[in-house]
């Protein structure tokens, strides 16, 4: 975003991505499951932590043994990666919500933690043009907690199973929308930012270049430039710059500052690390009037419920919420019913389009003990040192997602819906690929690493735009914000190298 | 150096005096060409090489019980699930191997118990006595017990092994087209 904004104002960038570009043309191909080596199944070991890859897009996903990192064993994290061109916008799920001042001035809300340095009104006006190039469609709620967008307006039809889902919610005040997502064959930067900053004439990108490091000026402690390594070759560049701008994902620009032992005069770099909990099919259900292949018409399709908890009246047990996405439609999946053999058979040409499911993401608390720090003992293929990562959840999540689950049997319950399964397990810290924070914005230079233009404390032409810069999380997927806040400190940027500043 | 074979059946080689009677055709010489291959998996036999026989027997009659064939839909047995997850689980790391190694054992040991002979040999109704876990209402963790978590994960990769396969993608794909298995392979990096 950051190139798509400078470089169509006249400013000459040079982007270093670590991975190849795809060519979509020829990177592709169409195969059958039982071609491939393992059947769909992957080869085992390849990806212990990425549970997100299948044998079909393994390729896309960055090799663990290549870029290794390390975590106490008994507090697992599950890093996702993708080291190409575009990133994960490649793969993203589209989920497009915006931030509130719940989650801007949440210290104010309920004295946690620290509020942002800026609040929602500073961020909309991007918000409204970020949605647009996105094409995020959605349905306009008027609720505080998830403010409305420029929306192609989704006034789609809902299932009967959906209304009747819906009612139950409203019974038990509980706001639900519909969901509000990216649309589009292909929603990433290679297709809707890259392509105007390359034709623009000023950015020139270069894939497969691994950044060492950031490089400084000693005698101005300005960012000067990059060193990096070719992918393939390992040949070793260095490039000057005006401006450095780190756009790497979360932890790898996290980690590439502290390689680069930079804007960490605080010590605060590293820290403040959390992400969203995410507790897959918190609700396995079936619509019983739609058993027996009576699905057509009553069930498909399915909607969202707002973050409600936490709002006007405080929760006994936790701090902050929770939302569900929900399905209908479909066929319970085989695991979660106790069967075997031709019973099974039955039961799943029974349940086939009678299918219900929730999904819940919850707020994490942001927490000086969850960092990153250097692995000194262990480099990727590139020799760079490796990120150690501390993140555990804590007794605020476990209590959030155990009222989630709750909250969801009743309200499938409240529909008529029958729950075949439940729980409460949250997947391990990072599997969400949510983590955000680490080089924290704030308005205290003593416990932040970024001003409220992303721009270090530290190092004033050096700015950060990614999921590191979060103060607070909430429970709307951040990919949207993160456009937002870069586009902002672009032009930010533009105006400061306008004016000489940078 | 011998690069490769050309296995020639009895069957395919051709009576002299029709041989004889061949015309032949101009070959075009094609500067690009694209030759038509063949997987292994579509002419060959997998050789099953992790588990003992008797282990693999089990295994092949746990999967002929737990998805068995249907409605001119294939089962475990006939797209050959078992021999896949013999070379899946040859290749998967060592708490894999040792939980599908133990629970096939177990199967067996269980079976021998009950009913004075190897699993392989014993039908599905006195079967289900064994598999009893499969009974329990599903949790999002993993059963404490081995054999239960044996079971399970038997269950999912038979299923996903049966239902991947060539066999029955050629079975099903006229009934519903998501069925024949096609997909986007991506290798931006290989």
């Amino acid at each position: 975003m950051v190139a798509h904004i400078l470089a169509q104002k006249g400013v000459k960038c040079l982007m270093l991505d670590a991975g190849p570009a795809i060519d979509f043309e020829r990177d592709k191909t169409l195969k059958a499951v039982y071609d491939l080596p393992y059947h769909g199944f992957g080869r085992p070991g390849r990806f212990p932590h990425v549970t997100q890859a299948n044998e079909f897009d393994a390729n896309l996903w960055a090799d663990e043994k290549q870029n290794p990192y390390t975590y106490d064993p008994n507090d697992p994290y599950y890093w996702v990666r993708i080291r190409l061109v575009g990133g994960k916008t490649l793969k993203w799920g589209r989920a497009s919500w915006r931030l509130s001042n719940y989650e801007f001035k949440c210290k104010d809300h309920d004295g946690f933690g620290e509020n942002w340095p800026i609040e929602y009104k500073d961020v909309a006006p991007y918000y409204d043009r970020v949605e647009p190039m996105f094409r995020v469609s959605g349905r306009k709620e008027g609720l505080p907690q998830l403010p409305d967008g420029v929306f192609l307006e989704d006034d789609s039809h809902d299932s009967a199973a959906v209304e009747r889902f819906n009612a139950s919610a409203k019974r038990m005040n509980i706001p639900t929308t519909k969901q509000r997502r990216a649309t589009g064959a292909l929603a990433s930067s290679v297709n809707l930012l890259l392509p105007a900053a390359l034709a623009s004439g000023n950015l020139k990108l270069v894939p497969n270049a691994v950044v060492r490091e950031i490089t400084t000026d000693r005698n101005t402690g300005l960012a000067n430039g990059a060193s990096f390594i070719d992918r393939v070759s390992k040949r070793e560049y260095h490039v000057k710059a005006r401006v450095v701008v780190v756009g790497a994902s979360c932890l790898e620009s996290t980690r590439l500052l502290l390689n680069s032992n930079l804007a960490n005069s605080n010590g605060v770099l590293g820290h403040y690390l959390f992400d969203q909990t995410y507790t897959k099919e918190i609700i396995e259900g079936v619509v019983p009037e739609a058993r027996g292949g009576k699905g057509r018409g009553l069930t498909g399709g399915g909607g969202y419920v707002v973050r409600f908890r936490n709002l006007d009246k405080r929760e006994k047990d936790f701090l902050r919420g929770y939302s569900f996405d929900f399905h209908t439609g479909g066929t319970p999946p085989a695991k979660c019913l106790p069967l075997y053999g031709t019973a099974l058979q039955k039961e799943l040409a029974d349940v086939a389009g009678a299918g219900f499911n929730m999904t819940c993401m919850g707020e994490v608390l942001p927490r000086y003990e969850n960092f990153v720090r250097i692995n000194k003992d262990v480099k990727d293929e590139w020799g760079i040192p490796a990120l150690h990562i501390r993140h555990k959840y804590t007794d605020n999540e476990y209590a959030m997602v155990r009222n989630a689950m709750n909250t969801a049997e009743e309200l499938c319950h409240g529909a008529g819906f029958q729950v075949i399964a439940k729980h409460s397990q949250m997947v391990p810290p990072g599997e969400s690929i949510h983590e955000l924070g680490s080089c924290r914005m704030g308005v205290d230079p003593k416990s932040s690493v970024l001003n409220r233009h992303n721009q270090t404390h530290d190092v004033k032409n050096l700015f950060v735009v990614d999921g590191s810069s979060f103060v607070s999380g909430g429970v709307q997927n951040p990919t949207l914000t993160i456009l937002a806040l870069s586009m902002r400190a672009a032009e930010y940027m533009a105006e400061e190298m306008r004016k000489k500043n940078i | 150096m011998i690069q490769s074979v050309l296995v020639v059946s009895a069957a395919s080689a051709l009576p002299l005096p029709l041989f004889s009677q061949q015309q032949k055709t101009a070959v075009v010489l094609d500067e690009n060409p694209k030759l038509a291959v063949n997987t292994a998996d579509a002419v060959a036999d997998a050789m099953p090489r992790f588990f003992d026989p008797e282990g693999f027997k089990a295994l092949r009659h746990l999967g002929e019980i737990l998805v068995p064939a249907r409605q001119n839909l294939p089962g475990a047995v006939e797209t050959e699930a078992a021999e896949f997850l013999d070379f899946l689980i040859g290749q998967s790391p060592a708490d894999r191997q040792t939980l599908y190694r133990d629970g096939v054992a177990q199967l067996n040991a269980q079976a021998r118990s009950r009913y004075g002979r190897p699993f392989a040999e014993v039908t599905a109704a006195d079967a289900d006595s064994i598999l009893a876990p499969l009974h329990d209402p599903w949790t999002y963790q993993d059963p404490a017990d081995p054999f239960a978590r044996f079971l399970r994960a038997a269950k999912d990769d038979f299923l996903k092994a049966t239902v991947n396969s060539r066999q029955w993608a050629m079975a099903a794909s006229g009934r519903s087209r998501s069925a024949s298995g096609l997909n986007t392979y991506w290798f931006p990096i290989e």
